[in-house]
């Protein structure tokens, strides 16, 4: 990620060419458009998530096939969005097709336990290192699960979590995710700022919030409040920032300071999980923590969610005095398609292929920025990969807000413009690629963003 | 002692306790791979299980497959299933329909996070069962009572929740409270205390909770008072469902919502368990009350995972306007989708509940059993859901259970268990759920189940 000599962006210019490529989107997807208004009339704002509308507008999609998508207009498009992360086996993969057919002729839910579950669980102790796993249907209850956990084994009230992660929509996490730069406070003490109206402030207080990628901070909050917390969240890598990767010996400190202060660590894998690596950011980066949670790529596009944690932080659930349910809760038809997922298409090989293709990606887009001194960097970790338009490593969620987020909205736009579908509020958000991604899928993602780079270099 | 109260008959306790040590042996012998299989499962999966309410006692036990109205375990034994995956399959397990749905939408891609145009169709269907105008989708019930406290907080800028004692509305922090308080640690009945229902919650989040009984919207009515402009909104389960199947009082509904919009309140169903189950239109539709909100799940996704939330104009305006974010991953999937539309167009219609209320019909017989046999029991039934309470007078609110010695409920689940019905584990608590494709023998089994048990313990 060196750079050098970066160019100065003409943001005048960059407004001109973000107008530009919008007056070219529209045309493309009247249909879009025009169902967005009809969709209004039952669907609040018209999308069944919020953060499925984004500008310049809501693009509703009709089928996915391997590494491809279609929208309400016809339009085709090589999917990096894939679904926020989800779908790393691609669309309609045989064998995902294959395990749902299946089961769906023997029944889908029970609310029983069934023969499914145990290989699944065995894969993912496999995997993450933590021994014992229960099933939810949403990254959600995931970490909702996970401070239930935390707080119960250790009988203690506060949290600790990263200043701009994104832990699921639940109260007790839904604090400092975003936060406006008027509202963080001082870096070295971060204000916790509820991030959502209905949410008591009372609750936003338990959590203590700290920056990224820096370990003083940490222990400094922990020995500020000395037998108060419970666990600490945290994503191993910063997964709604672009990617911020932890620098050398984060991880590692962040595990030794937790354990040194009795604090429970849990890494929140719901984006990393299978998706950095086959073991997630636990074998990407070494690093052993108390928790696991996951959802997204595990269910192989049905929806999913996972908690795997120690003997220690289970006890209470394996005894019966506290219970983790849910009424879905590993039921056969997610199993079946997460048992396909983890055991026949995100094999150890299927790896090695998406490294491939963030190879020819990271290659082809450092060329293009090198060629075009654009002020940018890019990062790719396994399905994963970003760009990111600072001419100095991002660290954490402040430097992030400096920012501006009209190159990564531009970069969006030529994206869809020249059939690649990208995540809606690209700043934030990562690629994710699929192992039914081509080499003509990447070489077609560092085409466009080569003339990107063009455009950028004749705006500067 | 009410004067209408029945004369019955006297239950040998002791006669009860033999005869679950002879039902749990009887049921062990049958599930010797079931046993095997825990063990395995027990070193992958705290209990063995994916959610702790799989397992209940003597053990848990593992389902293979269903089919129609019947569900086979994993040693082969084969049950008409009234569990049916805690009230969700009333459209039965594997319906053709669903079935088709499924394998045709999973072939064109289940999941995009982008909108797809399914979920209007759905929505559509929604909001000519509930009347309400605007709906949003997730995953689970969990998830759509957490989104309707936080509407009810967002817009009136309020802290307070009320709910009703005894029942559950999903597992996040802010309603897992007093589900199964004991007589010990409730508090007094006008002012029931908030019991948290589990270790790790929220700490103080009983400070944002106030529990009343059900069917006494007087205590609703002095929670207002003694809270002046803190109540954001009531949520309810208009039906309770966790203690047998309890019915709302002749106008007892219209009067809470009318107290909380008189306070300026919101007022929230709850229908996770009753919609599409107690009627086509859930409570909604049995009751004639169209509150601002109500939270939906179980039955709506035909057996993949599923939630909705919907709500008036004026209850949703903070996510129209995008002040309030409703948000999740896998909110709207084209899987859950396609399934939840084929079953509310095609599978769940007017005259799927036709045959609802037909089983329903057979198992009424159930009543002459308690009269012939003067059981200290009492029927209730309601659309798909039923119960029959260990206690002459029917329950009328959540204290009414704690008569109920635990152990005739846990006998009548292992009785129709070994002979061939599957009822939800926690019998006590549970109701069943019919299901649109059940035979008349499926019913009558039930019936013919409950007379001999009646027999047995009456003897």
């Amino acid at each position: 990620m060196a750079v050098t000599r970066a160019a100065e962006i003409d943001m005048a210019r960059v407004d001109e060419l973000i107008a530009e490529e919008e007056r070219a989107l529209e045309p493309k997807q009247p249909k879009s458009i025009a169902f967005h208004e009809v969709a209004k009339k039952h669907v609040a704002g018209g999308v069944a998530s919020s953060w499925q509308d984004a500008p310049p507008h809501t693009v509703y999609v009709t089928e996915g096939k391997g590494s491809k998508i279609w929208d309400l207009d016809g339009n085709e498009y090589v999917d990096y969005h894939n679904g926020y992360g989800v779908m790393v086996v691609g669309h309609a993969h045989p064998k995902i097709v294959k395990a749902v057919q299946e089961r769906v002729p023997k029944g889908t839910h029970f609310a029983q336990p069934g023969p499914e579950i145990v290989p699944v669980a065995e894969n993912l102790v496999e995997r993450f290192k933590v021994p014992l796993w229960r099933f939810g249907n949403s990254g959600t209850e995931a970490t909702l699960d996970a401070v239930r956990l935390m707080r119960a084994a250790s009988g203690r009230d506060l949290l600790i979590k990263i200043e701009g992660t994104y832990h699921g929509h639940h109260d007790s996490l839904m604090v400092s995710v975003m936060p406006e730069a008027e509202d963080i406070g001082p870096r070295e003490h971060p204000n916790s700022v509820p991030q959502t109206l209905g949410l008591p402030q009372a609750f936003a207080d338990l959590v203590r919030v700290v920056p990224f990628n820096d370990l003083d901070a940490l222990d400094r909050t922990l020995t500020e409040n000395e037998g108060r917390v419970a666990g600490m969240f945290i994503e191993p890598a910063m997964m709604n920032a672009g990617i911020i990767p932890p620098e050398p010996g984060y991880l590692e400190g962040v595990r030794e300071i937790t354990k040194r202060h009795g604090v429970y660590l849990a890494f929140d894998e719901v984006k990393t999980g299978c998706s950095v690596a086959w073991g997630g950011a636990v074998e990407r980066w070494g690093v052993q923590p108390d928790i696991v949670c996951l959802a997204k790529v595990i269910g192989g596009g049905l929806p999913c969610g996972a908690i795997g944690a120690t003997e220690e932080l289970m006890a209470r659930v394996i005894s019966g005095d506290m219970d983790l349910q849910g009424t879905f809760n590993g039921n056969p038809l997610t199993m079946a398609a997460s048992l396909a997922t983890l055991t026949e298409i995100l094999t150890p090989d299927a790896y090695d292929h998406l490294e491939h293709l963030n190879t020819i990606l990271a290659d082809g887009i450092n060329s293009a920025i090198d060629r075009y001194a654009l002020p940018a960097y890019v990062l790719t970790f396994g399905a994963k990969g970003s760009v990111i338009y600072s001419p100095t490593p991002v660290r954490d969620y402040r430097d992030h807000l400096k920012v501006d987020e009209r190159l990564s909205y531009l970069a969006w736009l030529v994206q869809q413009n020249r059939g690649v579908f990208k995540s809606p509020w690209a700043k934030t958000e990562t690629w994710t690629i699929g192992v039914q991604h081509t080499d003509a899928d990447a070489q077609l993602y560092v085409d466009n963003f080569t003339e990107l780079a063009s455009m950028l270099a004749a705006a500067s | 002692m009410s004067v209408t109260e029945r004369d019955t008959a006297e239950i040998d306790l002791g006669r009860v306790e033999e005869l679950i040590a002879s039902e749990t042996k009887a049921l062990d012998v049958k599930h010797a791979e079931t046993l095997r299989y825990r063990e395995v499962a027990k070193r992958r999966l705290p209990g063995g299980v994916s959610s702790s309410w799989q397992t209940w006692p003597p053990h848990p036990i593992y389902v293979d497959r269903g089919k129609g109205s019947h569900v086979w375990d994993i040693d082969g034994n084969e049950y008409v299933d009234y569990h049916n995956g805690y009230g969700v399959m009333v459209m039965g397990h594997a319906h053709p329909k669903i079935v088709e749905a499924v394998q045709r939408r999973v072939e064109l891609g289940t999941h995009f996070a982008q909108p797809t145009k399914d979920a209007l169709e759905v929505a559509d269907e929604l909001e000519e069962r509930y009347h309400l105008p605007y709906w949003r989708f997730g995953n689970s019930g969990t998830e759509a009572t957490l989104d309707a406290v936080r509407i009810m907080r967002a817009t009136t800028g309020r802290p307070l929740i009320v709910k009703v004692e005894g029942t559950y509305h999903g597992h996040h922090d802010a309603l897992m409270f007093s589900l199964f308080p004991t007589r010990e640690d409730a508090g007094p009945h006008e002012h029931p205390l908030a019991r948290p229902e589990s270790l790790g919650l929220i700490p103080d989040s009983e400070k944002s909770l106030l529990v009343v009984p059900f069917n006494d919207a007087d205590a609703l009515e002095v929670a207002f008072r003694e809270h002046e402009g803190q109540i954001a909104g009531m949520i309810v389960e208009p039906v309770m469902t966790n203690c047998g199947v309890v019915l709302p009082d002749d106008g007892y509904l219209q009067r809470l919502k009318d107290l909380c919009h008189a306070n300026g309140a919101m007022f929230a169903f709850d229908e996770v368990k009753t919609g599409f189950t107690v009627a086509r239109g859930g409570a909604v539709e049995a009751f004639g009350v169209v509150p601002d909100l109500v939270a939906l799940a179980k039955s709506l996704g035909a057996g993949i995972p599923c939630g909705a939330i919907g709500g008036t104009e004026e209850a949703m305006a903070l996510v129209i306007s995008g002040e309030l974010d409703q948000v999740g991953t896998f909110n709207g999937n084209p899987l859950t989708m396609a399934a939840a539309k084929v079953n509310l167009q095609e599978v769940l219609t007017p005259e799927a509940y036709v045959r609802i209320d037909e089983l329903d019909g057979i198992l009424r017989r159930c009543e002459d059993v308690i009269a012939k046999h003067r059981l200290p029991a009492s029927m209730k039934t309601l659309g798909a859901k039923g119960s029959i309470d260990w206690r002459a007078t029917p329950i009328h609110e959540y204290r009414d259970l704690w008569e109920i010695d635990d152990r005739i409920p846990q006998l009548a689940w292992l009785w129709q268990l070994n002979r061939g019905v599957f009822k939800s584990p926690g019998s006590k608590w549970e109701s069943w759920t019919t299901s649109i494709v059940m035979s008349d023998a499926d019913a009558e089994r039930y019936v013919e189940n409950f007379e001999s048990l009646a027999e047995a313990i009456t003897r």
